[in-house]
């Protein structure tokens, strides 16, 4: 189990990087043409629906919202681990971060482009969505800044542009090396304009690390706030089973959750298909895991006390729901969250499976089947379940349509991500510079102090 | 100015509802509903379609639950050992409970709905994007969206029944959201004619169109601040305050005989409609 | 006075470093260590600053202007909005609720710093950037670069500096 070499020369490390965007392995096409393939399905269902009516949906009174809105949630949520290796991380100075970040905010931006889409296809009138935007008008008719909906608008605009600018800022050295070594065709005048000029003078980068810190740092309350004003939607509510204090840091945990695993999923897809593994080596697999099973027991924890809260509290009506959602038409899915969510991870505990790949490819994707199943879980049962007795209907079941634009959105999710991966250096180039650099030098260091005990390394 | 508009007003702004300082004047509709006198007949609601142009989605639509009933008789049964048809049904009316504090006006992310001076909870179809929140947030799920384009699909008005569509409602199109307005097209009709005459309405000059139809009179509309509609007298004698969500008279020792009480009063909405209880075993 | 630009490449910091160190000790003729001098390297390196001397960073005044014009004008854009133009009561709160401007502040803050961070780095950067006379690829590879603007007469001088410290490459501007 190797991690990446310190004398690894740093030409290499372009060489190396820059060849993923020259010859990925044959299942790069293939994914890319599956991915195609879904996004034709989701298209072809939305175009339907649109020219039909959301009815096609087969949603109902009381069942209003439906995978549309789980769906939704499942890609915001998605989104915030970008931010965790590349905000939190980097502010913790967690180098292992580096070979892996780029993708994982790449992530970020297209996980957050497909939550996007979500809205569009949840609205019945989706060709007045601008009416949502607060633009002035001569009619003086504003949008309703009350609505959780709008916060989430306003919430996802800021978290998708800002991502955009904190990873196209942090791209900048790697558009420089692109420049300097693709010397034709479209690209090159791509890379050229991206890189802006860049030609890592003193005061570019002194300028760059204060930039990118600063933005690091607003990225952080930022994307909390995200998802707590996501779980807002529900949380000021007043539906049973929506109305729970404790929301914000339980949606805050499954989206760091279902990102992690999201990253690992990724991580073992690149590794392989762009030849990657003296990169994204087992070390850093290995941490990830360990970060994702830690953040899956916290998940385990606000879900049990989510439970825990509204069995004691003693609100008849969310009781209920809870206890239907347990028992009633959903129960099997409602345990495969819990069996998903909560004991699936338990295998990442065993050091043994933490850097097998085939193992973790499959919880990566049980733990994120178990992080949709528990959106959907969120959002659905108190319809069937609510206030109101005469509105207790089970009988709804997703059309579809609605099956076709969720399985659709994966591929768009994958289409967009792959297309990113070919063109953008997914690896961080010079950020594993200076990661093997700094790893050198403490090591120079420990030698010196070692032998000489003088405590005056180098650097 | 913008800023100083602010400012000046700035108590008005940050007035909230309900309130008993500044009460709707000079209206506020409420409704009473007698369920002792509820025969559970389905005449309201059938004045209601052809009042509001309801669409009539047929049978299969129906049991998916898009039916487009503004005006809904319930059924209950109680839970005891006898057969349904010995037993009889309990009915309730539903309809837009006009709440006080609406818990659907908030959520709209485009304010398509709002709380108008006369105390309704207005729907604007031209505003509505169609993002269902504020069904999802109704504790009484009395909105119903326009799964499809009624206007458009078969059988919904049969060409000779569209002679018979009120000129003074629209015709709701696809992805749009509607409830009962308290009949507003006959409210405001009602205060233009009025206004000319320098009066304020009285009562029984509008009503709904399923208080019209009802053949027990079981359903009482009115302004609630006149003091002397049938509707002010009825909260009043049955002791149902507008701006509180835990009656007085329940509040004092041994409760109260009084059968007056609103529906999911304790989640805070402040529901213009008060019902009576029913004193009769079942209806027929 | 006809200035001319040099460029020396350097195999490691620790060259480059001692370079630029000979250059700030000296007093060459039209050559001013403090602007004239541009260090360029493949990674964000600390030490470059520290042995450039102190050079100050403005972005982070950006940052709390942008911060604070987002923040502001989020309050008083909703709630303008709210009192002038839409003075609607919703769900019996008031017509200016402070709970939800405060998410929305909150969120405006975050965009506005974020943006008129990023428009500080490009001013202070000064990127986009025109490319500078001289440049190796090999700077964003692994080398590290020292570009120097000069009078024509001390060139040589630099040149002999740069040797000293073992460039592996000199760039020169063809003579004017």
């Amino acid at each position: 189990m190797k991690d990446i070499r310190e004398d690894i020369a740093w030409a290499k490390i372009n060489k190396d990087v820059l060849k993923s965007l020259e010859s990925p392995r044959k299942l790069y096409w293939a994914i890319l043409t599956v991915a195609i393939a879904m996004v034709a399905v989701a298209v072809g269902c939305e175009v339907y629906q649109y020219n039909v009516g959301m009815g096609v949906a087969n949603m109902d009174n009381p069942h209003v919202w439906g995978l549309y809105i789980a769906t939704f949630i499942f890609w915001i949520g998605m989104s915030h681990s970008g931010t965790l290796l590349s905000a939190i991380l980097h502010l913790m100075h967690a180098d292992w971060r580096k070979p892996i970040y780029r993708f994982a905010e790449a992530m970020t931006t297209f996980s957050l482009m497909t939550a996007g889409l979500f809205v569009a296809v949840h609205l019945g009138r989706v060709w007045q969505i601008y009416y949502a935007l607060p633009y002035p008008n001569e009619r003086g008719v504003w949008p309703n800044f009350q609505s959780p909906l709008l916060w989430d608008a306003m919430a996802i605009f800021t978290y998708l542009s800002s991502s955009i600018l904190f990873l196209y800022v942090g791209m900048i050295p790697d558009l420089a090396i692109c420049r300097d070594n693709i010397h034709s065709g479209w690209r090159k005048k791509l890379y050229t304009l991206l890189s802006l000029g860049w030609e890592g003078t003193d005061r570019q980068w002194r300028n760059f690390r204060i930039t990118y810190l600063t933005i690091a740092c607003f990225l952080i309350p930022l994307a909390v706030s995200v998802h707590s004003i996501v779980s807002s939607d529900f949380a000021s509510s007043q539906q049973p089973g929506w109305h729970i204090t404790s929301f914000g840091p339980y949606f805050v945990a499954g989206a760091l959750y279902s990102g992690c695993a999201a990253i690992i999923t990724l991580f073992i897809i690149l590794r392989y298909v762009f030849k990657f593994e003296e990169y994204m080596t087992l070390p850093i697999l290995k941490k990830v895991v360990r970060l994702t099973f830690a953040i899956a027991m916290v998940w385990t924890y606000l879900n049990l006390i989510e439970y825990a809260t509204v069995w004691y509290s003693h609100d008849e009506a969310s009781k209920h729901v809870l206890i239907m959602k347990a028992t009633g038409v959903y129960a099997p899915f409602w345990w495969m969250m819990n069996f998903c969510g909560s004991i699936v991870p338990l295998v990442m505990a065993f050091k043994r499976f933490q850097t097998n790949i085939p193992v973790m490819m499959v919880v990566s994707l049980l733990l994120n089947l178990g992080m949709w199943l528990e959106r959907w879980m969120i959002v659905a049962p108190t319809f069937a379940d609510g206030y109101y007795p005469w509105t207790w209907d089970h009988d709804q079941w997703p059309s579809f349509v609605q099956w076709g634009i969720v399985f659709g959105s994966f591929g768009w999710f994958t289409l967009l991500f792959m297309v990113f991966c070919k063109i953008f250096p997914s690896v961080s180039m010079y950020e594993v510079k200076e990661m093997v650099y700094h790893r050198s030098l403490a090591n120079k260091k420990l030698e010196v102090t070692g032998m000489q005990e003088s405590g005056k390394g180098a650097h | 100015m913008s800023v100083s508009n602010l400012l000046e007003n700035w108590s008005e702004f940050r007035h909230k509802h309900p309130v008993e300082d500044v009460p709707h004047d000079p209206y506020k509709w409420a409704m009473s509903i007698d369920l002792d006198a509820c025969t559970g007949c389905n005449a309201c609601s059938v004045a209601c379609y052809a009042e509001n142009n309801l669409p009539v989605v047929g049978k299969e639509k129906y049991a998916h639950g898009q039916a487009m009933h503004w005006m809904r008789i319930e059924r209950y049964w109680p839970e005891d050992d006898r057969e349904f048809p010995d037993q009889g049904a309990q009915f309730l009316p539903m309809m837009c409970q006009q709440c006080e504090a609406a818990p659907c006006e908030t959520v709209c992310p485009v304010g398509a709905t709002n709380h108008t001076p006369d105390g309704l909870n207005s729907q604007v179809y031209n505003r509505c994007i169609g993002s269902r929140y504020c069904s999802a947030n109704c504790p009484f799920k009395v909105r119903y969206f326009n799964w499809y384009d009624y206007p458009t699909t078969e059988n919904v008005w049969p060409a000779e029944m569209t002679q018979q569509l009120n000129p003074d409602i629209t015709l709701r199109g696809k992805g749009v959201m509607e409830k009962c307005t308290f009949c507003i097209q006959r409210i405001r009709v009602g205060q233009r004619s009025v206004k000319n005459e320098g009066r304020v309405l009285r009562d029984g000059e509008v009503q709904t169109a399923c208080q019209q139809v009802c053949p027990t009179n079981a359903i009482t509309f009115g302004n609630l601040i006149d003091t002397e509609s049938k509707v002010h007298q009825q909260w009043k004698a049955q002791r149902v305050e507008l701006a509180v969500d835990e009656q007085t008279k329940d509040k004092e020792e041994g409760g109260s005989d009084l059968r007056g009480y609103r529906i999911l009063e304790e989640l805070r909405p402040y529901p213009s409609v008060m019902y009576m209880e029913r004193v009769r075993e079942s209806a027929i | 006075m006809s200035k001319r630009h040099l460029l020396a490449i350097f195999s490691n910091f620790d060259e480059a470093e001692a370079a630029v160190k000979e250059l700030r000790g000296s007093s060459i003729k039209g050559f001013d260590a403090s602007q004239d001098l541009v260090v360029k390297s493949p990674i964000e390196h600390p030490e470059v600053e520290e042995f450039l001397g102190a050079k100050p960073v403005y972005v982070q005044w950006f940052t709390l202007v942008g911060a604070l014009a987002g923040g502001l004008l989020a309050f008083f854009l909703i709630s303008g909005a709210q009192a002038n133009f839409f003075d609607q009561i919703k769900g019996g709160k008031p017509v200016v609720p402070f709970p939800p401007n405060f998410v929305l502040t909150y969120e405006m803050f975050i965009l506005g710093g974020v943006y008129i961070s990023v428009l500080g780095f490009f001013i202070c950067a000064g990127l986009p950037a025109r490319r500078s006379p001289l440049y190796s690829s090999k700077v964003s590879e692994d080398q590290i670069g020292i570009l120097v603007k000069t009078d024509e007469e001390s060139a040589g001088v630099l040149k002999g500096i740069f040797t000293k410290h073992d460039a592996l490459e000199i760039q020169e501007e063809a003579g004017k």
